[in-house]
């Protein structure tokens, strides 16, 4: 009696999370990987003079044969280092003071970053359009204080790109350290100050080392949405200044060539997971750690 | 002995924070001042006052068509992810099962692979199967994206909950569905709502899916502005834009009052 009932409650609890995970994995499975599985295809199908379709990699080739595509590649990739790089400049120390004040200024500190992460990109994008444009706030605003001597241009330039993409994408750099120093608190830091090391001297011998998990993680997630990115990029940057996502889009849009298309959006997949691989990993590390 | 913050950090510590949220708010602060402007352009500063823009896009039969595509999508997405996501949660959070780290990776994945690809992909394929891009297809890009979000809120309000709970219910004969009514579900709650208003804040912003999903008949407001802003804004651009900011901060704060905002870090 006893035995038959609790086979069936072990059957039961073995079916349950099947049941309930079935619509997760279906949506997952159907809208997600089978999406990104049919570029993987389209990249690799050539359609020959007679419509015959085969397999090989002449999308490829075309890439990387081409300086144009090429030049897109390195413009995406440099950008991309030097955000990631600001970010980090203004997000360690965001999240630092954010980590150590009184709760009522974290909140206020947690709300200026969260509100604008939340806001659609297109209306940040807007944002900036207006100030970096010509005779825009900005280009005013250098010239009435005196660090240039005439209208800067600033809309169409890679500094416009860089200043609007670090306000977009500083959010995610500051809040996964935030995450890691509160993690690891201020005990260590307090020690090394009762032992004589001057405030400075602490952060960069103690707190700094020791949030090196989440600086990493911050700038992997940081580098790997900023050379996938499009519509800022495009926005602000205009025709002159594409990058690999504006290309893509292009290809789409413009010239209709899917399967070019793919192949640049493989390229990109596969940059983003060779980045994005360790950052599940350390992540993955750093939940375990705090089960324990 | 320690001695304080020293000066110098505390000056710096309050010019960080002035310059910070001068950076963060001054986009949003330029697009809600230059919807009040009265002038036919977009200038800034703006120039006289006058609310004749909103008045403009209410008169508008593009922007309200697009109002309404973006909150029947907005809405049909948060109700899908939260009735997919929570079940979804609570078999990673409350089972053990095989493999079922590397399950919740997956399952938040669409949050870091890039979403042009997979924008591009689901235009593809509705192409080839779905019949062209359409609203059903938004729906289905934006239920990927949301997806993550309602899965981590109510993952995180379980991971606190009391499993014993549950265990109580079934060994005091609650069957299974009383167990998911009076236990389970209730446990979930603040991470079902807050994990609902990211589906529909995510829904209501994103742009790049409805680039790819873009018809005739499925334009969103956010793609409404993006066509704007290639072409020619003028100021009832930022009176949308002000909305929608306005929704955000409404949201935040609703998420805030649920959930925590703390706890998004």
């Amino acid at each position: 009696m006893t035995g038959s009932r609790r086979t069936k409650a072990a059957i039961r609890s073995r079916r349950e999370p099947l049941l309930l995970l079935g619509p997760g994995v279906a949506v997952l499975a159907l809208a997600f990987f089978l999406p990104v599985f049919q570029m993987l295809v389209l990249s690799v199908q050539v359609t020959g003079a007679d419509g015959q379709i085969s397999f090989g990699w002449d999308h490829f080739a075309k890439f990387f044969v081409d300086d144009y595509y090429l030049g897109v590649s390195i413009r995406t990739f440099r950008l991309a280092g030097l955000i990631t790089l600001i970010c980090f400049l203004i997000g360690f120390p965001l999240a630092y003071v954010m980590s150590r004040v009184g709760s009522r200024l974290r909140m206020l500190l947690i709300l200026l970053v969260v509100l604008p992460l939340m806001t659609s990109v297109v209306i940040r994008t807007f944002g900036w359009l207006v100030i970096l444009g010509n005779g825009g706030l900005l280009s005013d605003l250098l010239e009435v204080t005196g660090v240039t001597d005439r209208a800067t241009r600033l809309m169409h330039t890679e500094s416009g790109i860089v200043i609007s993409m670090v306000q977009v994408l500083v959010p995610f750099m500051t809040l996964t350290i935030l995450g890691v120093l509160q993690r690891i608190g201020s005990d260590l830091e307090q020690a090394a100050r009762t032992m004589g090391a001057g405030f400075w001297r602490a952060i960069i011998g103690i707190t700094l080392p020791l949030s090196l998990p989440g600086i990493v993680s911050g700038c992997l997630i940081v580098f790997a949405l900023s050379i996938s990115s499009f519509i800022t990029p495009t926005l602000v940057g205009g025709v002159r200044l594409p990058v690999l996502a504006g290309s893509i889009y292009s290809s789409v849009t413009g010239s209709f060539d899917w399967n070019f298309a793919a192949a640049q959006s493989v390229l990109l997949l596969l940059a983003t997971l060779v980045v994005i691989v360790p950052y599940a990993m350390l992540m993955r590390r750093r939940d375990t750690k705090a089960v324990r | 002995m320690v001695r304080g913050v020293p000066p110098a950090a505390k000056l710096l510590t309050a010019f960080l924070i002035t310059a910070t949220a001068i950076f963060m708010l001054v986009p949003l602060a330029v697009v809600m001042l230059s919807s009040l402007s009265a002038s036919e352009f977009l200038v800034f500063p703006p120039r006289g006052f006058s609310l004749r823009w909103y008045g403009e896009i209410m008169a508008s039969d593009a922007y309200l068509k697009a109002g309404w595509t973006s909150i029947k999508l907005a809405l049909v997405v948060t109700v899908l992810a939260i009735a997919i996501g929570t079940p979804t949660a609570i078999a990673l959070y409350r089972f053990r099962l095989p493999g079922g780290e590397a399950l919740g990776a997956l399952f938040l994945s669409p949050l870091v692979l890039p979403t042009l690809i997979f924008g591009i992909g689901l235009l593809v394929l509705f192409s080839s199967w779905g019949g062209g891009p359409s609203f059903t297809g938004l729906v289905i890009g934006h239920l990927v994206i949301s997806l993550p979000y309602v899965i981590r809120t109510v993952g995180a309000v379980l991971a606190d909950a009391d499993p014993a709970l549950e265990e109580a219910a079934r060994t005091m004969g609650a069957n299974v569905w009383q167990r998911y009514r009076y236990v389970v579900l209730p446990q979930c709650a603040a991470g079902m709502a807050a994990g609902g208003f990211f589906a529909f804040n995510i829904s209501f912003d994103d742009a790049v899916v409805a680039l790819f999903m873009r018809a005739p008949d499925v334009e969103t407001l956010p793609l409404r502005i993006y066509s704007q802003l290639e072409f020619s804004p003028d100021p009832s651009v930022a009176a949308v834009s002000t909305i929608m900011i306005l929704l955000t901060i409404f949201l935040v704060f609703l998420i805030d009052r649920l959930f925590g905002l703390k706890r998004i870090a």
